[in-house]
C-alpha cells in the first residue's frame, strides 16, 4: 500500500530549483531514507509534502491526500522537521499538551509520548536546558503524539550521540515493522540510515538519481579486482584477451571489472608477474553515494 | 474552539504573561501614583493641573490610567505571533492545523481574551488606588456615572484591540525586535506627537491611540488647550477597523508563506 506519493514535484526559490521533477513513493510498513548531500533539495521536498512549502508543480499525496485536506493530520501524518522548534521556556509536557489541545487528542497522550522516547523524567523541566538528544526525542514523542501511520524525519540522526543513533534505529523499526508504519527519512550520511532501511532514494541538486532497494544499489557497483605489481602493465593484454576490462588508476595499479579473482589471479601466475597485492574491492555504499551524487 | 484553548495555553504555559502583567500594573501604578499625588496641587501659575481627589473630574482622570495598559497587551500580541517564527514552532503550529487561517483565527480571539483580561486587570488595580483615595479626600466615590463606565468600557476595549494590533503587526513584520521597537516607536513618538501637537491633531485623532483618547476621554486641559478627538462612537469604529485591517494582514501574510 502507498502510503507517500510523490509525483513530478517541483519547486524553485528564485532561480534556484530546489526540487526539479522528484517522483517516488513510500509503501506502508517501509522504511525509506531519502539522501543525498547538504542543499540537495531533502528538506524542500519534506515541506512540501507536508503542506509548509507551496510546491510549483506536480503533487505529494499522504494516504492519497494533500497533507493540507487532512482532517486530522496528526492522527496519519508525523513528522520530525528540526531539532530546535520550541519555545525554551515550556516543559517539555506542556509543549506535548499544547499540540494535544489543538489536535484534539487527550492531554493524557502528551504523558505517554513522554514514556515512549524516554523523557518521562524530564518531563516538567523546561525544554531551554535540554540536550540536542533530549529534544530529537522530544521531537519524535511530537511526531507520534497521534499514533499517526506514516512518519517523516528530516535529518533526526544530527546532533544524536551513537547510543542515541542506535536507540533512534529500534524505535524506527518498530514503528515500521511491527506496526506497519511508513517512514521516510532524510539524512545526507549515507552509512547513517544504511542499517535501517529498506529502501534507498537519491536526490542531488534537486533531481533523483537512484530509487530502490538498498541491495540494488550495492549491486549496481560492480566490485573489481584490484593488482598491485611494479610490472603491472605486462598483465593487460592477458586480462583483456580473457574479456576483463582494465582501468589504470595509478602507476603500477591496475582494477579490473568484468573477471573474478581467480582468473586475475591465474593470469597473473601465467605472465610470471611479481604482484604485491591481489583484492577484490569491497563495495562502499558511501562510495556509490559519492559517485551517483556527484555526477547528477 | 480548541485551537483557542491551544493558544491560550501556549500563552500561559511560558513566563511572558505575568511578567508583562507586571509591568503592565507597575507602569498603570505609576501613571495613578502621578494623577493622585499630584490631584488639587497648585501648579506655578497658580490653578492646578489636575482637579482635587474629592471632584468627579478627578475621578474621570484617575480611571484612565488603564489605557495605558494597551502598549504592553500590544507587545503581547506581537509575541504571540513573531514567538512562533522565533523558535520555530510555527512549523508544529500548522502541522497540527494545516489550514492557516484557523490558526490565525484562533490567535485573535485568545488575544481579544487576553486584552480583555489585562484591561480588567488594570481596572481592578485603578479601583484599588482611586477609591480609597476618593474617600480619604472625602469625595463621592462615582462608578456608574459620570462617564465612569464610558471610560471603563474604552479601557478594555482599547486594551482587546490593540491586542489585534500587535498579532497583526506580528504576521507582517515576523521580526520580534524590529515589530516591538517599531510598536513602541510608533506609540511613544509618533501617535504621541500626532496626538499632543495641535496642529496635528487633525491627523492624530484617527490613530489608533487617538481613537482610543477618545472613547476614554475626559477634557483635560493639558497645557496644549482642549484635544481635538472623534466622537467616542466614532473612535471606536475607527478602532474596531484598525483591529480589521490587521486581522486581514495577519491573514493573508500568514496563510500564503511558504515556512522553511
Amino acid at each position: 500500500m502507498t502510503a507517500i506519493e510523490i509525483r513530478n514535484l517541483a519547486k524553485a526559490f528564485g532561480p534556484v530549483r530546489a526540487v526539479d521533477d522528484v517522483s517516488f513513493s513510500v509503501a506502508a510498513g517501509t522504511i525509506t531514507g531519502y539522501l543525498g548531500p547538504n542543499g540537495a533539495g531533502k528538506t524542500t521536498t519534506l515541506r512540501c509534502l507536508l503542506g509548509l512549502v507551496t510546491a510549483d508543480g506536480g503533487t505529494a499525496l499522504v494516504d492519497g491526500r494533500p497533507y493540507t485536506a487532512l482532517e486530522r493530520p496528526l492522527t496519519e501524518v508525523g513528522a520530525v522537521l528540526e531539532a530546535t522548534s520550541f519555545h525554551p521556556g515550556r516543559t517539555a509536557r506542556d509543549h506535548l499538551r499544547v499540540i494535544c489541545t489543538a489536535a484534539g487528542l487527550p492531554a493524557s497522550r502528551a504523558d505517554e509520548a513522554l514514556e515512549q522516547v524516554g523523557l518521562a523524567d524530564a518531563a516538567r523541566k523546561r525544554v531551554g536546558g535540554f540536550s540536542l538528544g533530549m529534544r530529537q526525542r522530544l521531537a519524535l514523542g511530537t511526531a507520534t503524539l497521534g499514533h499517526p501511520r506514516v512518519l517523516i524525519l528530516d535529518e533526526p540522526a544530527n546532533g544524536l550521540d551513537p547510543a542515541g543513533i542506535e536507540w533512534l534505529r529500534g524505535f524506527l523499526r518498530n514503528l515500521a515493522h511491527e506496526r506497519g508504519v511508513a517512514v521516510l527519512v532524510s539524512s545526507h550520511v549515507l552509512a547513517e540510515v544504511q542499517q535501517t532501511v529498506d529502501n534507498v532514494v537519491i536526490i542531488a541538486r534537486g533531481r533523483l538519481v537512484h530509487q530502490g532497494s538498498l541491495a540494488e544499489l550495492t549491486g549496481n557497483g560492480e566490485r573489481p579486482v584490484r593488482v598491485h605489481a611494479a610490472e603491472a602493465d605486462r598483465l593487460v593484454p592477458a586480462l583483456e584477451a580473457k574479456g576483463a576490462r582494465v582501468e589504470r588508476p595509478g602507476d603500477g595499479v591496475l582494477r579490473v571489472y568484468g573477471v573474478d579473482a581467480e582468473a586475475v589471479g591465474q593470469t597473473v601466475l601465467d605472465e610470471r608477474v611479481l604482484v604485491t597485492e591481489l583484492v577484490r574491492e569491497r563495495s562502499d555504499l558511501q562510495e556509490i553515494f559519492m559517485e551517483l551524487t556527484r555526477e547528477a | 474552539m480548541a485551537l483557542v484553548r491551544s493558544e491560550l495555553q501556549k500563552l500561559f504555559t511560558t513566563r511572558l504573561w505575568w511578567i508583562m502583567l507586571l509591568v503592565m500594573l507597575l507602569f498603570t501604578g505609576i501613571t495613578l501614583a502621578v494623577t493622585i499625588g499630584f490631584a488639587g496641587v497648585e501648579g506655578g501659575q497658580g490653578a492646578p493641573a489636575l482637579p482635587g481627589r474629592e471632584t468627579l473630574e478627578f475621578q474621570q482622570a484617575a480611571w484612565t490610567a488603564g489605557a495605558g495598559s494597551s502598549i504592553f497587551v500590544m507587545v503581547l500580541g506581537i509575541i504571540m505571533m513573531t514567538g512562533e517564527y522565533r523558535y520555530q514552532t510555527i512549523t508544529t503550529t500548522f502541522l497540527t492545523t494545516p489550514r492557516r487561517g484557523r490558526v490565525v483565527t484562533a490567535k485573535l480571539i485568545a488575544g481579544l481574551l487576553v486584552g480583555v483580561l489585562f484591561g480588567l486587570a488594570s481596572l481592578l488595580l485603578t479601583a484599588a488606588a482611586v477609591i480609597p483615595a476618593v474617600l480619604i479626600a472625602g469625595g463621592e466615590v462615582a462608578l456608574l456615572d459620570g462617564g465612569i463606565p464610558r471610560i471603563m468600557l474604552g479601557v478594555v476595549a482599547t486594551s482587546a484591540l490593540y491586542a489585534l494590533f500587535g498579532i497583526g503587526l506580528g504576521a507582517l513584520v515576523r521580526n520580534q525586535i524590529a515589530a516591538i521597537v517599531g510598536a513602541i516607536v510608533w506609540v511613544f513618538v509618533i501617535e504621541a506627537l500626532l496626538t499632543a501637537i495641535p496642529a496635528l491633531q487633525g491627523v492624530g485623532k484617527f490613530t489608533p491611540s487617538g481613537a482610543a483618547q477618545s472613547l476614554i476621554a475626559v477634557q483635560i486641559d493639558t497645557g496644549f488647550g482642549q484635544a481635538d478627538l472623534l466622537p467616542a462612537w466614532a473612535g471606536a469604529s475607527v478602532l474596531v477597523a484598525y483591529a480589521l485591517v490587521f486581522a486581514v494582514v495577519a491573514s493573508l501574510t500568514t496563510v500564503r508563506r511558504d515556512i522553511t
